[in-house]
């Protein structure tokens, strides 16, 4: 990093702090503090919802996912519009009607103190866990690319924003994301921009989306269907994406207080509403222009010299081990089929014309082919057990390309995108936690009866606690391995189903009350828990994305089972 | 509000169509 990075990425960081705390004048008291008064119209709640869901990983993996796999990730976010659709019909009327601080209050009203408590406590560990976690998956690539020390970095990745956060509690948080995410798109469009532009002089924009599809990577829309029917492994299609991702947003929009206390925030239903539909309708489309970048990239790396590995450090490292000799031969065959490679696809350039015959189409992809095979060969070398490295350089992708082709100055830019977007969902997750902390535990169990001006004091500390927290589990984050994302939506999708099971007994099954819910629930959990252990060991063969559905339908039967089995005396005596 | 929630319907299914066309189109 030169000293223009230097200079863009601390004036930035510092714009930001600077607002979010210039913006942190509100009422001290719950509602000014968790809810700005409720006062909040629906751009801003769009906004604040964009904010919280996107992290820096979602700029930072999504390219690298399109680069190494494909654009087919879009359709993970096929099911959030439907879930907008039901969530402004359900949740939202009913939780501005009762005037909530937290979705697990209504549990109460519904159900029993125990069913509340329970659902605020799995929210609490995986929120809390999570959190941590997306503090340490940027830090640890920043930490990687550019040498820079991990504990600090933890550090200022989950720190500066606290300074806000504890200030100016949700108003803060929402007006931050709304500056947050024009800094960011505003950068993304630059460096998309400026890819194109480092193209070859006859290489447009459509030219690059024909190379990408040549060799497979324009796979917007696949059907999971195999020789042996469907694939209950594959990631990544039509019908997990619709149902899977349907199921995974009602329960991530309806049930997780880091997005409902976003739009608690609104001034009124209509504006909630308005906000969760217009989300609804932008993010598809904004999922699909980042994995189109990583495209983009990904032709940019055809004319020029695609590294046999993004995350330089592993590289490096092998490179002082016995295997230094096995790395070099692999890196030479590298070096000669990217060249191949590279000859291939400029003397199409050269003609002007890159519609593909199939048979350039064959050639090309084999060529791939033999390039994913060696990258594989130096991924083993990293996982030796005397090496035990990071064997998944997907994150590293776009990161590496800005740092090594992007002018001085918008690399501190960009730099900065990474901080502050992770600013913008660990805002939101600290302020949520705070709020269930001292909404759904603390005026429990603790001390009924507190002041305004003790709740609006008892909030501050929770929300500055919650924070040196998930700091702390970002420093020891490094014993979870390699594969961050997942580490965060594999604990999502063990608690998330059975929250969400809860919620829809409450709103859909009238009959059901407090105890067999609350059984439902604890069954339901150890159910989820057991399957994924028995996964986890090979007997069975489930992808994490289906647990969200199970828990929700296993919690509803069980649910109605135990209402008119076991407690139907007591409900109707 | 069934008019909102129609039009985000309708607006996914085009999205998922375009898509389609725009797989097959690139690939």
């Amino acid at each position: 990093m030169s000293y223009a990075d230097w200079i863009v990425l601390i004036l930035t960081l510092a714009a930001i702090i600077v607002y979010g705390v210039f913006k942190s004048r509100t009422t001290k008291n719950l509602d000014g503090y968790f809810l700005s008064n409720r006062e909040m119209p629906w751009y801003i709640v769009l906004f604040s919802i964009m904010g919280t869901q996107a992290s820096a990983i979602t700029f930072l993996s999504a390219p690298g996912q399109a680069y190494t796999d494909g654009m087919r990730f879009v359709q993970y976010y096929f099911g959030l519009p439907l879930a907008m659709i039901v969530l402004c019909v359900t949740f939202v009327p009913i939780f501005h009607k009762y005037r909530l601080y937290t979705a697990y209050e209504f549990l109460e009203r519904r159900f029993d103190v125990k069913t509340r408590t329970l659902t605020s406590f799995l929210f609490l560990l995986q929120r809390g866990l999570s959190t941590g976690i997306s503090i340490y998956a940027p830090a640890i690539i920043l930490s990687s690319l550019l040498g820079w020390n991990i504990y600090w970095t933890n550090i200022f990745m989950g720190g500066l924003l606290i300074i806000y956060t504890v200030a100016g509690g949700a108003r803060a948080v929402a007006y931050t994301q709304q500056l947050q995410l024009i800094i960011i798109f505003t950068s993304m469009f630059i460096a998309g921009y400026l890819v194109v532009k480092y193209l070859p002089e006859d290489i447009g924009f459509f030219d690059a989306l024909k190379v990408g599809g040549a060799m497979g990577k324009v796979n917007i829309i696949t059907t999971g269907m195999s020789e042996n029917g469907f694939d209950w492994r594959d990631r990544y299609n039509l019908w997990s994406g619709i149902i899977g991702g349907f199921f995974l947003a009602l329960s991530y929009f309806g049930t997780d207080q880091s997005q409902v206390g976003r739009y608690l925030t609104a001034k009124s239903v209509k504006e909630s509403r308005l906000g969760l539909l217009m989300n609804g309708l932008v993010k598809v489309p904004m999922q699909f222009f980042i994995l189109l970048l990583g495209i983009l990239v990904f032709a940019f790396y055809q004319f020029h010299n695609a590294p046999l590995f993004f995350n330089q450090t592993q590289v490096d490292k092998i490179s002082q081990t016995r295997y230094a000799d096995s790395l070099k031969n692999i890196q030479e065959h590298y070096n000669l089929v990217d060249l191949q490679k590279k000859e291939i696809v400029r003397s199409f350039a050269a003609t002007g014309n890159v519609d593909f015959s199939e048979g350039n189409k064959i050639q090309l992809i084999n060529i791939n082919k033999q390039r994913d095979s060696l990258r594989v060969e130096f991924k083993k070398l990293v996982e030796k057990p005397e090496i035990k490295g990071d064997s998944n350089d997907t994150n590293y992708i776009f990161l590496r390309f800005v740092l090594d082709y992007l002018p001085k100055g918008l690399i501190g830019l960009l730099i900065a995108v990474i901080f502050i977007s992770s600013w913008g969902s660990i805002a939101a997750a600290l302020n949520s936690l705070a709020s269930s902390t001292i909404v759904d535990i603390h005026k429990q169990f603790v001390n009924k009866k507190m002041s305004a001006g003790d709740d609006f004091k008892m909030s501050r500390l929770y929300t500055l606690l919650w924070g040196v927290f998930c700091i702390v589990v970002a420093q020891f984050a490094y014993n979870i391995g390699d594969s961050l994302i997942e580490a965060v939506n594999i604990l999502g999708s063990l608690f998330y189903g059975v929250i969400l099971g809860v919620f829809l007994l409450a709103f859909y099954c009238k009959p059901v009350k407090g105890n067999a819910v609350f059984w439902a629930a604890v069954l339901g959990e150890i159910s989820v828990i057991s399957l994924f252990v028995l996964n986890e060991h090979k007997i069975i063969d489930l992808g994490f994305l289906w647990l969200n559905a199970i828990g929700a339908l296993l919690v509803v039967m069980l649910g109605f089972i135990l209402q008119f089995l076991v407690f139907r005396k007591k409900s109707f005596s | 509000w069934n008019g909102w929630y129609i039009t985000v319907i309708v607006v996914l299914v085009v999205q998922i169509i375009l898509f389609i066309y725009f797989t097959k189109y690139f690939s």
